[in-house]
This record gives structure tokens, C-alpha cells and sequence, in this order.
């Protein structure tokens, strides 16, 4: 066993990046969780919280949205979805460690941006803004919760046979062989 | 028990007793298994993967990660910097890779001789190990109508710039179609690995061979008899089901870095060396458009390798760098495609006309593994500044060649991507940082660990392999490899193990 994707969203770690009561109350249940507000309810979830399902979805979405070169975006595929369902297998210790990194990401546009609202209720053009900062962030932390997550969607979305169309991908090659 | 059990499906007994018992069925543990095996020993081999042999091994990137790579192919160092890559199923890495072989070189051996004097690793004493390792790989040269586009792309540019490559050999049987998804798994089983080759034989000579069977910790390694703890796991390999104990004299641990070190720190086995002296040879991933179609997904990944940058001397080991193809299925192309939103789609929507490649870049042994709080190994790594220097130098390097063979655009997956189309754009690589988690570097080829040296203040095993303050507990992975042995480590390994495996078959039995 090995480090797993964001196993380094520790709550020393957070702490450390000197983001004060902010961070504390994203992390400990303080008086700003309220901004997020309740999340409508969500069957069949595996793992997630329904307000922590909220976030990733908007993630997913935001990283692949519906539209541009063709419909399907990570809403269509369910990568939320899939995600839940890959966690529920995963060992506790990195469940916690998700979950950190959702809340994270969630109250960032408080912590980073200064913003009274939180990522899944920004409008979608903010969202996007707000996902490529983290990326492109000189934060370590907050470029590793952009990789550990845009691998995740990257992998399920282009792996799934109702996009191979759209990239030119003939599908798996065994396939294909003359018999 | 049968020859060959799949603990998920079948219950195991509380207790196996055995002569040797072998954590890890890769090319390390399965030639152990086949030289002990057919020298008359109780052998047990315990593989905590699946068996994935023909149409279980679907080509579809994301359930074959999840199923043949540790930790579901999520596996990375503490600071997320490195992807790490290792098989975790029957067969181990061979089931995984591009079948690259290429044996270590003389001065690696020598290299090992002077600076941790392993007496007997001499070039002329291992040659027969290395041989023997090349006639169970079956290696052999690829074919030039097997060289694939995304290949070929590369090796025009690098002729074009008079560059020096060279088409590699590769363990993979007459029946290969180039179905193209070698890294998740062959199912037309032409790769030659261990779970087709060796295992196998092992069987046939008598060994038990358990998939789906972790172990957790060594007991007693001091003593005589050892007791492996162990789980039998869940038909996904997710979860810990029964717990069973294996009695051997002898352990062998040959689980890649990733799985041996942690075991040995797990059970509080070896000296202070056991986790440092890791390389990983980090790899670099990058991209280049073409106007017409590449259709890396097609064909054989890995045939071609510009060596003309790579060094090789017993002072230093190995240097400089190699540019390698890369298979370029939609799953793993769209996690190493850094873009959100329309244009990370946009991008994807040319995969047909997207060239890849690798750049492999030797390392110095710098990393650690530690143990985390749930007995997990914790892997550190930093890169140096001298890495990072010559990998400035293999990008502008990688991309000079695809400008050469007529790239319209080269990518390198940062976020947002760079993409540079003409040689004045590369002015911009001096200005990488290259930083943890600002490029998605790979680790396929982890090495060191359990550091094999003449005296215990060098290393953690002595020159047999055996690990130093404990009575027969053995690695016979790439775990003992002092140094980077190659830049790929399937060759370096067989040879290895055959060496250490046939000194142990010619020790009496008590």
C-alpha cells in the first residue's frame, strides 16, 4: 500500500496553510457551514453525504461540461456517480481524506477568493475560474486536489463507450480482429 | 489446496506449511517459485492480485487499472508528485508492461561491484543469469511492420535531427496482433510474462500458487520456522476476508518495492537501511498533433527508443534520458489531458491525431519508504535539481522531434497545457519549475529499497539477497537493486533472481 490519491488532505496540513478560522470551521462544523446550505436528497448513495455529492458533481461538471465539440458531459456519464461508488470500496482513511478535500474545495471561494458563497453555488463561469486557480495554484495542496480529481474524470468520462464516438475512438481492439 | 487457488473463491486452511514461501508472483517471485520448485522444495507463492488471463483482460483503461495496478492504479508519492505503477496480479508487472527488454549493462554491474561490493556480480558472472533471463523472456527484436505510427513519428524526427535510436527488443509471442492496450493487459496472452511462462512451470514442479492473498506481516524472521501472517481477500481484491498463517523456513520477498518494503517494516524486520535508497525513474509524459492520424491506441506501444541522449558508465550509472512511445487509449490520454471545461474536450476530440511519448529519465536513489499510521507505506521523493535540469532539457528535446517529424502543436500537460508550435516557443521550458503536481509524472520502474551492499552499514540485504538481522528472509525483486539497473527492469530482475534463486536450490534442504 502506498500513498493514496489525496491521503495529504490532513487536517494538520490544512491548518498549515494558515487559513484561520476559515479552515477550522470547514473542518470542525463551525458557524460558515451554513453558506453551503442543505443539499436536496440523493438516493443510492454509497458514500458521499448528499452536500458533499453536490460539490463533486459540480467538480465533474465543471472539469467536463455538457456541450462544446459534443453533448455528453460528466453529468450525462455520472462521474459523480462512479466516484461514490469508487470510494465505498476504498479504505477509510483515504474516504476521510476525500471528504476533506471536497469541504476544501467547496468552501474555497471563502477561503481563497474572498467570496461569500461556496464552489457549488457559484454561477458556472465563476466555477470554472475558480477549478483553474486550483490548478495552476502556488499552493501544493490545492494542486494536488485538482490532480487527484481531473485523473479520476479523465480516466471514467473517456473510458465510457458513449464518448468513443466523439473522440475518433474505434473501441477496445479485440474487437475488431477478423475472426 | 490446489496447485493454483484463488483464496476469494475458495477457503484457504488456517495453516500451510511449506519450505519457502514467496510473497510477490512478478518475474522475481515466479523465477524463484520455478528454479526452487523444480530443485525438489515445498513451495508456496502468495500473489495478494487476481488471475486475469484471454477475455478477463478487457482493454478498457479505467476497470484495468482498478483491477492490475496497486491501489487500483491510484498508488502515488506522499506529495502526489509521481504517479506510481505496479502490478498487483498474478504474473506482477510483466502482466502490465510494454515488454520492453532491456538487460542491464555491463557497467551497472561493475558499478555495483565497486561502490557496494557485490564481489560476485561481476560482468562475466552474471552472464549467464542475463541469458537465461533472455531465453524465459523469449526476447526478441520487433519486426519493422510492427512499428506502429506513433512510433514511427518518432523515430523520423530523431533521424531527421540525426539523432541515434533504436528499435527494441520485447518479450511478446508470434501471435500479437499490436492490439495496442499492452499496459492493461494482453488478452490474446501474447506477452510473455510470468503468469504465462513461468507460473505455469512452477506449478507443473509442484509449487502452490494463492492469488487474492495478502500478507501482512513476518513473524519470528529471526527464528528457524517463519509464520506469514496473511488475508485472503474479496473477488474485487478490495477487502480483507479470512485470516491464515503460512509456516516456511525460508521467505522470499519479491513484491516490488511497493509491497516488500512495506512487509519488512510492517513486521519489524532489517536494519535501518530497509525503505531508503528508492529511484524511481520519474517519467515524463508529452504530446504532440498531427494533421493526420496517429491512432496511438493502435499497435504495438512501446517499439521505438532515441538513445542518442542516453549515458550509461560504472562511475555514474546510469544518465541522460530516452524518448519512448506510449499508448494513447482514450482513459489514460484524458488523465494525462490537464485542460477542464470545453477545451479539455475540444483537445480529446483530436485523439486520433495525438502522438505520445515518455521521457524516461534515470535517477540517483533518493526516495524513502516509510510506514503510515494504518501500516501503509508512505513513499518521499523529491526530485533533485539536477533531475529537474535534464528534464527541461528531454522536453525541448522530445518536442524538437515531433517539430522535426512535422507536429502542428506540442503539448506538455501542465494546467493550462503549454502548446507550443514552432522551436521559439521552447524558450518557454527554462521556465518550468516542475514542481510537485504541476506535470503528471509516472513511476513504472521502482527500484531499491532493501539495498543489497557487502556490509550491513551499506545496505539492507547482503550480496545473496538475504535481508541483513534475519535468518532467511530474502528479496529477489528489484527491491535489492542498488542502483537503477535499466531503464526498463524486467531483464535486470530475472537475472537477479536466477542468480540469488540458484544459490538457494543448491543449499541442502536443511
Amino acid at each position: 500500500m502506498t500513498a493514496r490519491p489525496l491521503a495529504f488532505v490532513t487536517r494538520r496540513r490544512v491548518l498549515q496553510l494558515g487559513l484561520g478560522a476559515g479552515a477550522l470551521a470547514l473542518l470542525g462544523g463551525g458557524g460558515l457551514l451554513w453558506l453551503r446550505g442543505a443539499a436536496p436528497a440523493i438516493h443510492d448513495l454509497k458514500c458521499l453525504s448528499p452536500q458533499q455529492f453536490r460539490t463533486l458533481a459540480a467538480m465533474a461538471r465543471t472539469h467536463i461540461p455538457a456541450g462544446g465539440p459534443f453533448a455528453i458531459g460528466a453529468d450525462e456519464a455520472e462521474l459523480a456517480r462512479a466516484f461514490d461508488r469508487y470510494l465505498a470500496d476504498e479504505p477509510p482513511g483515504h474516504v476521510r481524506d476525500v471528504k476533506r478535500a471536497l469541504h476544501l474545495v467547496e468552501f474555497g471561494p471563502i477561503l481563497f477568493d474572498r467570496r461569500l458563497t461556496t464552489f457549488s453555488h457559484l454561477p458556472p463561469a465563476d466555477q470554472r475560474q475558480h477549478w483553474l486557480a486550483w490548478g495552476q495554484s502556488d499552493l501544493l495542496l490545492r494542486r494536488q486536489v485538482w490532480w487527484g480529481f481531473a485523473k479520476f474524470f479523465g480516466l471514467v468520462f473517456y473510458d465510457r463507450p458513449e464518448v468513443w464516438p466523439h473522440i475518433g475512438y474505434p473501441g477496445p481492439s479485440l474487437e475488431r480482429l477478423p475472426a | 489446496m490446489t496447485t493454483l487457488t484463488d483464496c476469494s473463491l475458495t477457503a484457504v486452511p488456517s495453516q500451510i506449511d511449506c519450505d519457502i514461501c514467496i510473497v510477490g508472483s512478478g518475474f522475481g517471485g515466479a523465477t524463484a517459485a520455478r528454479i526452487l520448485a523444480v530443485a525438489g522444495r515445498d513451495v508456496v507463492v502468495l500473489e495478494e492480485g487476481g488471475d486475469f488471463t484471454g477475455k478477463s483482460l478487457t482493454q478498457r483503461d479505467a476497470a484495468m487499472y482498478d483491477q492490475l495496478y496497486v491501489q487500483r492504479g491510484g498508488a502515488t508519492t506522499q506529495d502526489m508528485g509521481i504517479s506510481l505503477l505496479a502490478g498487483r496480479v498474478l504474473g506482477g508487472g510483466g502482466v502490465i508492461n510494454a515488454c520492453d527488454v532491456v538487460p542491464a549493462e555491463d557497467a551497472i554491474w561493475r558499478m555495483w561491484q565497486k561502490r557496494f561490493g557485490l564481489e560476485e556480480f561481476s560482468p562475466e558472472a552474471m552472464a549467464p543469469f542475463a541469458r537465461q533471463a533472455l531465453a524465459d523472456l523469449g526476447a526478441r527484436p520487433i519486426r519493422e511492420e510492427q512499428i506502429n505510427r506513433n512510433n514511427a513519428i518518432l523515430r523520423q524526427g530523431a533521424a531527421a535531427l540525426g539523432w541515434r535510436g533504436e528499435v527494441m527488443q520485447h518479450n511478446r509471442a508470434d501471435h500479437c496482433k499490436g492490439l495496442g492496450t499492452c499496459l492493461v493487459g494482453c488478452p490474446l496472452d501474447a506477452k510473455q510474462n510470468a503468469r504465462i511462462t513461468l507460473i505455469p512451470k512452477a506449478i507443473g514442479a509442484g509449487a502452490r500458487v494463492l492469488c487474492r492473498a495478502r500478507a501482512v506481516r513476518i513473524e519470528a524472521g529471526n527464528s528457524e520456522q517463519k509464520r506469514v501472517q496473511c488475508r485472503s481477500l474479496d473477488r474485487r481484491g478490495y477487502h480483507e476476508q479470512q485470516a491464515f498463517e503460512v509456516r516456511a523456513k525460508i521467505v522470499i520477498l519479491a513484491a516490488n518495492p511497493l509491497g516488500t518494503v512495506p512487509l519488512l517494516l510492517r513486521s519489524g524486520l532489517g536494519n535501518g537501511h530497509v525503505g531508503r535508497s528508492l529511484s524511481l525513474q520519474p517519467q515524463v509524459p508529452i504530446l504532440a498533433l498531427f494533421e493526420q492520424p496517429v491512432d496511438a491506441f493502435h499497435g504495438i506501444p512501446q517499439s521505438y527508443a532515441v538513445t542518442q541522449f542516453a549515458t550509461c558508465d560504472e562511475a555514474r550509472g546510469h544518465g541522460g534520458f530516452r524518448i519512448e512511445g506510449i499508448m494513447g487509449t482514450p482513459g489514460i490520454v484524458g488523465s494525462l489531458v490537464p485542460q477542464a471545461g470545453v477545451a479539455g474536450k475540444e483537445l480529446m476530440t483530436q485523439l486520433r491525431n495525438i502522438a505520445a511519448s515518455l521521457l524516461l529519465l534515470p535517477d540517483e536513489s533518493v526516495g524513502r519508504i516509510a510506514l503510515g499510521g494504518a501500516g501503509q507505506a508512505v513513499v518521499r521523493y523529491d526530485l533533485t535539481a539536477e533531475w529537474r535540469q535534464r528534464a527541461r532539457q528531454a522536453i525541448r528535446t522530445a518536442a524538437r522531434a515531433y517539430f522535426a517529424a512535422g507536429a502542428k502543436t506540442v503539448v506538455l500537460p501542465t494546467v493550462p497545457p503549454k502548446m507550443w508550435t514552432c522551436e521559439a516557443d521552447l524558450r518557454q521550458v527554462d521556465a518550468l519549475s516542475l514542481a510537485p503536481a504541476t506535470l503528471p509524472l509516472l513511476s513504472a520502474h521502482q527500484q531499491g529499497g532493501v539495498r543489497m551492499a557487502a556490509s550491513e552499514k551499506d545496505g539492507a540485504a547482503d550480496p545473496t539477497g538475504r535481508v541483513f538481522g534475519t535468518r532467511d528472509v530474502y528479496v529477489m525483486d528489484s527491491s535489492g537493486f542498488p542502483t537503477t539497473a535499466s531503464s526498463h527492469t524486467m531483464a535486470p530482475i530475472l537475472a537477479v533472481a536466477h542468480r540469488q534463486a540458484a544459490r538457494l536450490a543448491g543449499r541442502s534442504k536443511n
